[in-house]
């Protein structure tokens, strides 16, 4: 007989989700299932609505990741306008981006995380949080918290708002950036630069051993993302590239228009999460990561000599591209390193003042795709119009959607090795709940969900009774 | 230089009242006047530079509007911060808290919308009232 380990909601993800872990009659772990438990539909609230108004309107799915939904849905917009936004707009947006990946991966990493990494996965759960760690390593948090308001106060400078700001437009951005602006940016970078090499130096320190880094599951997958056309690391331009766990590319410049050559969609009754594959393998052999480890692993570089330098020990830490969950921490801060160091780049060119930022025309395709790395992996929008540009159909792929089957594999993992012979407690919930954190899902964007529930551990008996509860609040 | 924090969601009817409050109070000469939909830990680099902190939050079927101290005691948080959380952060990481005080006003539709309810539309000349003095008698 078996019997069942409900994990319910999720903590310290964004949104809220459920975990059920399925016992058998050893009581060891037969199955692993992470549940996404609300819908919203956007997709349904998009068909009516205008092209222009899909920047704005989409922003509003998630507020942590608004600036990803814009970017993506104004490319969109761009191929449905068939413009060539102009190189100060595209500038502009890349500089968005970036300070995006900055807030939201010092949000993971230095709020969500870290807590469970140096307090410890069975510390007391009351003191297992950004408050607690303050109280243990006050310097650490307190340097998380400026890198973190230095990436929305980026944001906030480019688009008027930290949070939803109506800034990228269908052919642009709608304003341009000013000199003082630009400055108080660049003046920032060397206090973020230095706050992000020494977390890296603490991280790289306090997970030196394989076993560490093995601990949230280690198993083979596909990955993707965007790179450039040389294959540098890309995140708002640049073409799909698909490798293996190996890193055999399988899959080089495709166009991102054309993403339903590489990615269908299958879904399961027991979540509202959907499980995107890659279709070349079927479901679910097919399962592909994205996200701070996809990226790493499938770009050849930064080009950018710091980042360049991390990703190289990286590579050797991991005998090449690995497949360690825990290592999204690990990639999540390398490519805050990387974030720092291409803002610089553009910082220094000139072209970014222009107050050449859009490029304005009517409806010319009746169909556009807009594929963008947000900070949690590869973000996909994609509208048919009519002829006045009204939406009839919507596709929204989101980041933690294609690490849907990966998330649940991890779990299972990490569950079959913690709990033996029935015997568990809330430090390797906690750890089992991990796996999913170290993605850093965006519920909320994924089915657009909101809220907390307590979170409620029940271990169910063959007959249905329950035999042990937690509950934490 | 005082700071007022107006916390809550305009869209999510009553749960605005906060930063409706709070908007009557910018301009003030003495403080520093920001809405916000939750609070979040880099609201601690305000705190830091602020002399005394207000903040106006929506109480779901409160009894009326009240002002009181912070509670010095962090609430045990997990995904939402209360102003105690903000306060105790603050201490931990920069050593430096300001007098924290918080506002609350009687809520009782927090349904998507805007606009406030009639019973806590009753309450909100009360609230500016009780958040002017705050500012006034304590300057």
């Amino acid at each position: 007989m078996e019997r069942e380990i409900h994990i319910e909601p999720v903590t310290r993800v964004e949104g809220h989700g459920k975990i059920t872990l399925h016992l058998d009659a050893k009581g060891n772990v037969s199955d692993a299932r992470f549940h996404v438990t609300e819908l919203r539909g956007f997709e349904e609230f998009c068909v009516g609505r205008t092209v222009w108004e899909m920047p704005v309107l989409t922003a509003r799915i998630c507020g942590i990741c608004p600036v990803s939904h814009i970017l993506a849905s104004a490319k969109a917009g761009d191929a449905i306008l068939a413009v060539r936004v102009p190189e100060t707009g595209l500038l502009l947006r890349r500089l968005m981006n970036l300070g995006q990946l900055v807030q939201s991966h010092a949000l993971s990493f230095f709020y969500l995380s870290a807590p469970d990494l140096l307090l410890g996965w069975s510390s007391d759960p009351a003191k297992r949080n950004v408050l607690g760690l303050a109280e243990k390593r006050g310097d650490l948090v307190r340097r998380g918290i400026r890198l973190r308001a230095f990436g929305q106060e980026t944001i906030e400078r480019l688009g008027g708002k930290r949070i939803h700001p109506a800034w990228a437009v269908p052919g642009g951005v709608n304003r341009p950036l000013d000199r003082a602006d630009r400055d108080w940016i660049a003046s920032r970078i060397p206090e973020a630069l230095d706050t992000v090499r020494a977390t890296l130096d603490l991280f790289k320190k306090t997970f030196a051993t394989a076993e560490e880094c093995a601990l949230l599951g280690d198993f083979p997958s596909l990955y993707m993302g965007l790179v450039a056309s040389d294959g540098r690391w890309e995140h708002v331009e640049g073409v799909l590239r698909v490798v293996d766990a190996n890193g055999k590319v399988l899959v080089d410049g495709l166009d991102p228009a054309r993403y339903r050559d590489v990615v269908a969609e299958a879904s399961e009754t027991w979540s509202y999460l959907k499980f995107p594959f890659y279709r070349a393998l079927g479901y679910p052999q097919g399962m592909y990561r994205v996200g701070p480890l996809g990226r790493l692993n499938v770009c050849d570089r930064f080009g950018t000599p710091e980042s360049d330098a991390e990703l190289e020990e990286y590579r050797g830490r991991g005998s090449g591209r690995t497949g360690r969950v825990f290592d999204y921490h690990y990639a999540r801060l390398i490519e805050i390193l990387a974030s720092l160091e291409q803002m610089q780049n553009v910082l220094q060119d000139e072209r970014l003042l222009s107050p050449r930022v859009r490029a304005e025309a009517g409806i010319n395709a009746l169909e556009g795709v807009g594929v963008h790395e947000a900070p949690r992996g590869t973000l996909i929008h994609h509208y048919k119009v009519d002829e006045n540009g009204v939406i009839t159909w919507a596709n929204l792929i989101v980041s933690t959607g294609h690490n849907n089957l990966a998330m649940n594999r991890s779990i299972l993992e990490i569950a079959r090795r913690t709990i033996k012979n029935g015997v568990f407690d809330e430090g390797i919930l906690n750890q089992v709940e991990g796996g999913i954190r170290a993605f850093d899902p965006c519920l909320s964007c994924s089915v657009h969900a909101i809220g907390r529930l307590p979170l409620e551990v029940q271990v169910v008996g063959p007959e249905g009774e329950v035999r042990q509860r937690l509950v934490r609040d | 230089m005082d700071l007022v924090i107006g916390i809550g969601n305009p869209l999510r009817r009553d749960d605005g009242i906060g930063p409706r409050v709070a908007g009557a109070l910018e301009g003030s000469a003495f403080a520093s006047v920001c809405a916000v939909q939750e609070l979040v830990p880099e609201l601690a680099l305000r705190l830091r530079e602020a002399r005394r902190v207000l903040f106006i939050d929506a109480e779901v079927n409160g009894p009326n509007v009240r002002l009181g101290l912070v509670e010095d005691s962090p609430s045990g948080l997990g995904h939402g911060f209360a102003p105690r959380d903000l306060v105790g952060l603050s201490r931990e990481a920069f050593g430096e808290v300001p007098e924290a005080w918080t506002l609350c006003v009687p809520g009782v539709d927090f349904g998507y919308g805007e606009g406030l309810s009639d019973r806590a539309a009753s309450f909100l000349p009360r609230a500016i009232d009780a958040a002017a003095r705050w500012l006034l008698e304590r300057t």
